[in-house]
């Protein structure tokens, strides 16, 4: 096999989810998966998209992490093969930071994306968050990325919400992913606790408390007149999104 | 990119010149076509000069009918009207000294109760064409050789209607009488045959008038009038005459419409496509249509389009791989950190973050371009509210304060820039930042303050510009100093200003007007 075999694997437990790291700098690769198997996954590397496809076809993956910036077929275009396949999730990693960049990474169909240099521990609590998601949602990535709901619209990938008079109303990084916990599960009650684990990353100290900050703040910018009540308290419960959203 | 080594079009187009000149052409030719047209068809204009025995006889003969209690009506190119007054006779046209005594002799009355007064037309003026039956005739009688021949017309010539050339005035078949032929100076010599007359004057006798009023009192003490009066064919020529003019203009216009359509068009479209490419690079080339010096400046810009394409491409991949050459080493260091020694880790973190904010900031600057995204309508609040909610669960002391809702229209990346900018330096050198939202006097404002030394007076232009950084005493802070100056021209791009006021109690107050 022309792939690198990572720090050794024995190290992770057996059913521990199996993340590949495509990029061709060797250095970042084995760091990467040294990072990854501590954090308790099974890490497999390889140094460029010809070899990542390989290394699918044989051994498959939960989480593809990879890397913008490739000889051969860059990042962009291997993610949005993936992408039409709908398997594995894809975090991308990019030595371009911007917001446009971004916007393009998960337009083609990124799960995620974090520019380079980030925070490993970072990378590892958004891959966390990236197969919970894959697992909750049956649905298949890629299938709507935008919604409406109540007269909003609302694109994952270029996380903007626009209002039924279309005006942009821009989201923190909080609520951004609370929203898009509702809306990948309308008319369900989800606990505070749900909610923490969908919508937060773990290795901020967040508290019950900060979850209905979080609410708070979300239903401010989605109150409208004339609209009902789109989050509702479940006293006891938490929280539910009452409204269906449908694709477009 | 292959535009510019594109063939020149096939189809090179007609200079400017050239559609002018067809222009020029076609509203000539239309215009003969016209004019030769109505000569051709239109009936000769009929004449308004007279005979003046024929206006006596039909006078003396109207006269007659209006002694007998019958004037005659107005018609056929004659007007005739009965009046308490004498007539009133202009110095023009003048009395006809010869035939108003004719008149008056046939009229049997006074000369001084007659008036004859007309235009006359010297002789010269008008022409009789000779009518081409008539010349023949005359030819064979000038060439017949024997005297009897001769004879018998000379002796016509006494005789009335057998002696008559029939000729045609130039301006309306009217016949008059022709000079006598002329006879050869000696009988019996064979004259050299002259050649029979193509033109000649009026026959002699004949006064021909134009414009004429004649009147003569009748026995009641009223007096009678005739004047010339224009014939329903006159009326009639003019307006066809001037039908033919109508129609040649309307045909010029239509031609001058089509080309002006044709020359303008093109260039309009020209002037468009070359707006939008100049805004944008990215635009579909100028479509090289039109006239030839249009063509020519179409390939010029698309050239220069396709070279500014091309240099945009370069500076995007260029600044791709200083990103990517500057970043994949820090991402190392970031991950060497993980295994080092905390104390070292957060060293090399910090220096590695501080690093990355200037290539950050480097990249920015470099590949800013404030007219490529687009405006749209966004709510500023909830923009800064977010940004501010961001930092503050990243567990930065940043706080905000103003409306739930300012809609303003605006470039949501370049805004979010602006702001990120202002914050960052807040925390560099103020240790906190505390943003305010508000709409004031149909601005949208922003402001952000900090706790720190705030910024002298004489510093506070000079921090805008590129590569400059506050001089705080004993505050060491990374960054390469454009932040402001990128807030600033963003804000600019949104019809506002940046500007620094002193913070109260202390600090800088960094305020940003932005037009809703």
């Amino acid at each position: 096999m022309t792939v690198e075999s990572s720090s050794p694997p024995p190290a992770a437990p057996a059913g521990a989810p199996r993340v590949l790291i495509v990029d061709d700098d060797a250095d970042i690769r084995t760091g990467l998966a040294a990072v990854f198997t501590r954090a308790g996954f099974q890490a497999a590397v390889a140094p460029d998209a010809a070899a990542m496809d390989r290394m699918l076809e044989a051994d498959g993956a939960d989480l593809v992490v990879l890397d913008l910036m490739m000889p051969g077929e860059d990042g962009l275009s291997a993610a949005r093969r993936l992408a039409a396949r709908g398997w594995p999730p894809v975090i991308m990693l990019s030595a371009l930071g911007d917001d446009a960049d971004r916007i393009v990474g998960l337009e083609v169909g990124a799960d995620d994306y974090l520019a380079k240099p980030c925070n490993p521990r970072e990378l590892v609590a958004r891959a966390r968050a990236v197969l919970r998601r894959a697992r909750d949602t049956d649905s298949k990535r890629g299938a709507a990325e935008a919604v409406r709901f109540a007269g909003f619209r609302f694109d994952f990938a270029r996380r903007e919400l626009l209002d039924p008079d279309g005006v942009l109303v821009t989201l923190s990084t909080g609520e951004f992913r609370l929203l898009r916990a509702f809306i990948e599960r309308p008319q369900r009650v989800l606990s505070r606790d749900q909610l923490l684990d969908l919508a937060f990353s773990n290795d901020t100290e967040v508290f019950d408390r900060a979850v209905d900050v979080q609410v708070s703040r979300l239903r401010k910018k989605l109150e409208r007149p004339d609209l009902g009540e789109l989050i509702r308290t479940v006293r006891g419960e938490g929280y539910m999104f009452t409204v269906k959203p449908a694709p477009g | 990119m292959t535009a510019a080594s594109d063939p020149p079009s096939p189809r090179a187009g007609l200079p400017i010149a050239a559609h002018l000149a067809a222009l020029v052409a076609m509203a000539l030719v239309a215009a003969y076509v016209v004019n030769i047209a109505a000569v051709v068809m239109l009936p000769p204009r009929p004449p308004d000069v007279v005979r003046g025995d024929v206006v006596l006889d039909a006078f003396v003969t109207g006269y007659a009918a209006a002694r007998a209690g019958n004037p005659p009506r107005s018609g056929s190119g004659a007007k005739w009207a009965v009046d308490a007054e004498r007539p009133k006779v202009r110095a023009m046209p003048r009395p006809g000294t010869l035939l108003t005594r004719d008149l008056s002799r046939r009229l049997e009355i006074a000369p001084d109760k007659v008036i004859v007064a007309y235009d006359p037309t010297p002789s010269d003026v008008v022409v009789f064409r000779v009518r081409r039956e008539e010349m023949r005739i005359a030819r064979e009688a000038m060439r017949g050789g024997d005297g009897t021949h001769r004879e018998h017309l000379r002796e016509g010539g006494h005789e009335g209607r057998t002696r008559e050339i029939i000729i045609e005035q130039h301006t309306a078949p009217r016949a008059v009488a022709p000079p006598a032929p002329a006879l050869p100076p000696l009988p019996g010599v064979p004259p050299a045959p002259p050649e029979p007359p193509l033109f000649a004057p009026p026959p002699p006798g004949v006064v021909l008038m134009s414009g004429y009023m004649v009147a003569a009192e009748l026995p009641d003490g009223r007096w009678l009038s005739m004047r010339q009066q224009s014939t329903a064919e006159t009326v009639d020529w003019i307006a066809r005459a001037a039908l033919g003019i109508g129609a040649t203009l309307a045909i010029l216009l239509l031609l001058a419409l089509l080309f002006a359509r044709r020359l303008a068009a093109p260039i309009q479209r020209f002037a468009d496509s070359a707006r939008r490419v100049g805004v944008d690079p990215a635009e579909a080339p100028v479509r090289e249509e039109g006239p030839r010096e249009l063509r020519t400046a179409a390939r010029a810009v698309n050239a220069m389009q396709s070279r500014l394409r091309a240099l945009v491409a370069e500076r995007t991949e260029m600044l791709a791989a200083v990103a990517h050459d500057l970043r994949t080493p820090l991402m190392r260091l970031r991950l060497v950190a993980e295994n080092a020694d905390p104390a070292v880790r957060d060293k090399l973190v910090k220096e590695a973050a501080e690093i990355d904010a200037l290539v950050t900031s480097f990249i920015a600057f470099a590949r800013d371009d404030p007219t490529r995204e687009p405006r749209i309508r966004l709510d500023l609040a909830a923009l800064v509210q977010s940004l501010a909610d961001d930092r503050a669960e990243a567990g930065q002391p940043v706080t905000y304060d103003g409306p739930d809702r300012l809609v303003i229209t605006g470039q949501a990346l370049g805004l979010k820039r602006l702001v990120d900018n202002l914050v960052d330096n807040a925390l560099k050198y103020g240790g906190c930042a505390r943003v305010r939202v508000r709409a004031e006097a149909g601005d949208a404002v922003i402001e952000v303050a900090d706790d720190g030394p705030g910024v002298a007076p004489e510093e506070r232009e000079k921090v805008f510009r590129p590569f400059v950084r506050g001089a705080a005493a004993g505050v060491m802070a990374a960054g390469a100093g454009l932040g402001l100056s990128a807030a600033r021209e963003i804000a600019r791009a949104h019809g506002g200003d940046v500007e620094i006021h002193d913070g109260k109690p202390r600090g800088a107050l960094v305020r940003v007007r932005l037009a809703v």
